[in-house]
């Protein structure tokens, strides 16, 4: 489940005015904090998206961070950084992210339960904009939480 | 019937689209639709009858043959209409 992995101290809120390297240093932070990844991961999320890996936008100014397994992935794990000014993938404007999400995989099938949880909450246009009115980390837990129980 | 989601990694994005495809098939109540995803380098024309990719790969899912370009993955109303097409054009509808 989404809520036992994204907790209140994976989730971030910055006002500072971010380039899309530090804001994917930055949702990484928490992970490394904790040792889910290594350094190095963080290194291949960075290279992956210079490499033109825009691929990781989904839209709705929302990126998904991530790189392989064997990159540097500890634990299954996922973190999010929520932005007061966006801060562009690769410094394209069409590009426009200002809610990023860190997630690190052991390996393929580890991380199905997390992220088909993420995938609902993010396609449900309602939890969405919920998800990205979401003033504090208790905010975002909270609806979560609710979005689980509920389906 | 094979619909495969891709993207560069094979386990973020197109893990994504493959559940919201997923949902949509059954919501469509499609018959006979297998969905899966994988890493667009690994997939090739023999790899599945539809391929969905985000914009950013358009480029790279060329040549693979039936091939299908979301503006944003997680845009459900886009994912919808996109299956509905693919099924009409394979005559699943």
């Amino acid at each position: 489940m989404l809520s036992e992995l994204l907790t209140e101290e994976k989730i971030r809120f910055s006002n500072d005015s971010l380039t899309w390297r530090q804001a994917v240093t930055q949702v990484a932070e928490p992970l490394l904090a904790a040792g889910d990844i290594t350094s190095g991961y963080v290194d291949a999320m960075i290279d992956s998206i210079a490499a033109g890996g825009t691929y990781i936008d989904l839209g709705y100014g929302i990126a998904l961070a991530h790189a392989r397994p064997e990159s540097g992935a500890v634990r299954t794990a996922i973190s999010m950084l929520r932005l007061a000014e966006p801060a562009p993938l690769l410094d394209q404007p069409e590009h426009s992210v200002d809610l990023y999400f860190c997630f690190a995989a052991v390996d393929a099938a580890a991380h199905t339960g997390a992220m088909s949880s993420l995938a609902r909450i993010l396609s449900d246009t309602e939890t969405r904009d919920a998800l990205r009115d979401a003033r504090s980390a208790a905010d975002v837990t909270k609806l979560i939480t609710r979005f689980e129980e509920t389906r | 019937m094979k619909f495969l989601a891709m993207c560069s990694t094979g386990l973020g994005s197109s893990f994504m689209v493959r559940m919201n495809i997923e949902d949509i098939v059954r919501e469509l109540q499609l018959p006979d639709v297998t969905v899966e995803h994988s890493d667009i380098s690994s997939a090739g024309p023999e790899s599945a009858d539809v391929f969905f990719v985000a914009k950013d790969l358009e480029d790279a899912a060329a040549g693979l043959g039936d091939v299908v370009v979301l503006n944003s993955i997680i845009d459900k109303d886009e994912l919808r209409d996109a299956v509905k097409s693919a099924a009409a054009r394979h005559g699943l509808t």
